[in-house]
């Protein structure tokens, strides 16, 4: 392994490079989604040299726009579509949606964009003492943030008729309803399967709407590059060495090194505490890879008397904070029709009679903001193990969502509903509904899926209660930096999108300030040798 | 096979072609074993399955369960050994727990279809909330690519020729165009803005 990287692509495909590369740069960056493609844009915006290395592969945006939602899948979500959270004690096995391409996750959203609540900023300046992240602080990241991405909100046109009947029962129950923003400007057509690739390009996901500007100012991006550690010299973080993923059957992995002053994990929530923990990263706080939030979300099918074929419109157009005050987020949503199949109940011909109702089917969901319960650990293999607990008190949260589903169902003039509880009845009076959330069951009995793992590296104004400071560096060695879901330091109760990137632009912003002066102190050191870290 | 990439199955699969299309950069790798491929068409076969015109059961159609099961083993092949090593494991157990759920001998795999019906059923009505999951992890892959093409597609009603095809907007001229279409149907303007 030596020499620079053996392609003059902007993004290289790691699995055609023909041999393995040792290179230096100002900063090199782990992942490409949500907080990496950020720190990049603006980083390499502010001059220096930065590469990003993807452990999944590149798509572009022209190619995955065709891909069909199973392909996506396959392609772009992380084991298939198939990664879960192990449920620990009485807890629902959470399906969870995290990508691995270059763009990430955030190739895989609904595109819906919110700011975090400014009763949570509030929380965490007042009870965290974390000043620096107060609403206040990071309007200007916001607003960075909304204007790149083009945040736009849903235009009542563009609601499906799905949609509409939800918006309808909730007035009927006296519950109000306000527009989703969206990153997809003007141009979304209402396909109804954003987070199966958009086919209209109109999603303005990362890798479309920030990638090319860090490519336009030197950037480079290699995909397949999965890092194995952070290398160490003198107590300071001083580059990453890996692997490339694929190739030929049958040959050997290229090996590769990145030498840099400083380094940024954007890997995720689920895989960031693993790199670090890889690295030999003392966990004096002991709050590496835990208190794991994950928004649980579940969601109902509703057949109506009449076609509403809510594939047209936008996938996520409304949402109701009516039940903020019990932790409880109601959304729009719709999918993929295939996706929207595999979720009916029943098998053989019951199964097949509910398919054939789904044009008369609306679909509405609801998420929690939870406690956090969740731990990651490493696994026998590559992937981590990530478990979660869920704490009593989400669990009744997620019961009571699917009865107020349900009653926002039936208040539209739902003949049945389909919850997302298995071995139960199509609910068809209120009654049921409310029986069903006195009823006792088995939490893993509810189909629940989750989108937005948070907090597994939390930032604090305190070396012993998390890992990162304000500005994403960690407590423990001086030049990592982080910046993606893993710094948020508690449940956020909204998409987590906007808000991670909107970090992530704010640790970019300070980290081009303070670069000077990072990289002197790099070079001070850097000629003594490599010293392993005292774990 | 399309692109002539090779067959995933290997030596005694149940589907000796028909995988799904593949990019360059596929990986081309099988993720379960012939006994898993088996395992998984007979879960296919029976969820697929529907009353015939004489009203009998009628298994899924062959196309629906090579498309689904050839599309598992190409997602698990791209997957990590640790998620294969794990349906390795469920195919075993959702093969061999019909004595202990409808209390009738042999492996699912060999059961008459109406019998493997009837334990996917109880397994999805099971108290024991693990069960319903074990049909869960089978169910919504394999539906996932069954219904994504042929007639399981059209049966979702689902108006577009696949599931790529945009939606046919009467005003897709201009983003202000579509801005400005009426809202729709009445009925939904009752909650705008409460």
């Amino acid at each position: 392994m030596s020499g620079e990287i053996p392609s003059s692509d902007p993004i290289a495909h790691g699995r055609d490079l023909p041999r393995g590369f040792d290179e230096g740069c100002d900063v090199v960056i782990i992942g490409s989604g949500a907080g990496g493609a950020v720190m990049a844009a603006h980083l390499a915006e502010a001059g220096l040299r930065v590469l990003v290395l993807e452990e999944g592969p590149y798509f572009r945006a022209d190619e995955y726009k065709n891909f069909t939602p199973s392909q996506t899948v396959g392609r772009i979500f992380r084991e298939a579509g198939l990664l879960t959270a192990f449920p620990v004690g009485q807890t629902p096995i959470i399906a969870l949606t995290v990508g691995r391409a270059v763009g990430g996750s955030s190739v895989l959203t609904g595109g819906v964009c919110f700011r975090i609540p400014g009763e949570v900023h509030h929380r965490w300046v007042a009870e965290l003492g974390l000043g620096e992240l107060s609403e206040r602080a990071l309007e200007p990241a916001y607003d960075d943030v909304e204007r790149r991405m083009s945040v736009r909100e849903v235009p009542a046109a563009m609601r499906s008729e799905s949609t509409n009947r939800f918006v309808e029962g909730a007035a009927r129950l006296g519950i109000g309803m306000e527009p989703i923003r969206r990153n997809t400007g003007d141009d979304c057509e209402g396909n109804g399967r954003c987070n199966f690739a958009c086919p209209a390009s109109a999603k303005r996901s990362v890798d479309v709407s920030y990638l090319p500007g860090a490519l336009a100012h030197g950037a480079r991006v290699v995909s397949d590059a999965l890092v194995s550690r952070v290398l160490v010299e003198n107590g300071r973080a001083a580059g990453v060495e890996g692997r490339i993923l694929g190739g030929a059957a049958g040959a050997p992995s290229h090996r590769f090194t990145v030498r840099a002053p400083v380094v940024v994990a954007a890997c995720g929530t689920v895989h960031t505490p693993l790199l670090l923990q890889a690295s030999g990263l003392p966990d004096r706080a002991g709050v590496l890879g835990r208190n794991i939030t994950l928004h649980p979300a579940v969601r109902i099918a509703a057949r109506f008397d009449e076609p509403v074929n809510g594939w047209d419109g936008a996938m996520q157009a409304v949402y109701s904070d009516h039940y903020a005050e019990e932790g409880i987020k109601l959304m729009g949503v719709y999918t993929a029709v295939n996706i929207l199949a595999a979720g009916f109940p029943g098998v053989g011909p019951a199964f097949r009679k509910r398919v054939r109702q789904m044009p008369r089917c609306g679909v509405f969901g609801a998420m929690i903001h939870d406690e956090g319960g969740g731990t990651v650990r490493p696994g026998p293999g590559r992937e981590p193990i990530l478990s979660y607990e869920m704490a009593p008190r989400d669990l009744d949260r997620l019961r009571r969502s699917v009865t107020i589903l349900s009653e926002l169902a039936l208040a539209a003039g739902a003949r049945e509903v389909f919850t997302s509880i298995f071995g139960f009845p199509p609910i068809t009076s209120m009654d049921e509904a409310r029986r069903m959330e006195r009823a006792r069951y088995d939490a893993k009995r509810i189909e629940c899926m989750a989108f937005h793992p948070l907090g597994s590296a939390r930032a604090s104004n305190d070396p012993r209660r998390g890992v990162v400071d304000q500005s994403g560096e960690s407590f423990e060695l001086p030049g990592l930096f982080v910046a993606d879901g893993s710094i948020l330091p508690t449940s956020i109760g909204v998409n987590s999108q906007v808000p991670i990137m909107s970090m992530a632009t704010r640790i970019a912003w300070r980290l081009a300030e303070r670069f000077p002066r990072l990289q002197a102190r790099s070079k001070a050191t850097g000629d003594v040798g490599r010293l392993a870290l005292a774990v | 096979m399309q692109n002539g990439a090779k067959d995933p199955a290997g030596p005694g699969a149940i589907f000796p072609s028909g995988g799904p299309a593949r990019h360059r950069l596929d990986w081309g790798r099988s993720g379960l074993s012939a006994r898993a491929q088996r395992v998984a068409h007979a879960v296919t076969e029976a969820m697929l399955s529907d009353d015939g015109e004489g009203g009998q059961l009628v298994p899924g159609s062959p196309a629906a369960c090579a498309r689904a099961v050839a599309w598992l083993d190409d997602a698990l092949g791209r997957s990590s050994p640790d998620l294969r090593r794990g349906f390795a494991f469920i195919s075993l157990v959702i093969d061999w727990l019909p004595l202990f759920v409808i209390g009738t001998p042999g492996r699912m795999s060999f059961l008459p279809l109406d019998r493997r019906v009837a334990y996917l059923e109880a397994l999805e009505a099971s108290r024991i909330g693990w069960l319903p999951m074990l049909l869960v992890a089978f169910k919504v892959p394999l539906s996932m690519a069954a219904f994504e093409d042929g007639a399981e597609l059209a049966s979702t009603g689902f108006d577009r020729p696949t599931t790529v095809a945009r939606r046919k907007l009467a005003a897709r001229a201009t983003p202000a165009t579509r801005a400005s279409l009426p809202v729709q149907p009445t009925r939904a303007t009752l909650g705008d803005g409460a």
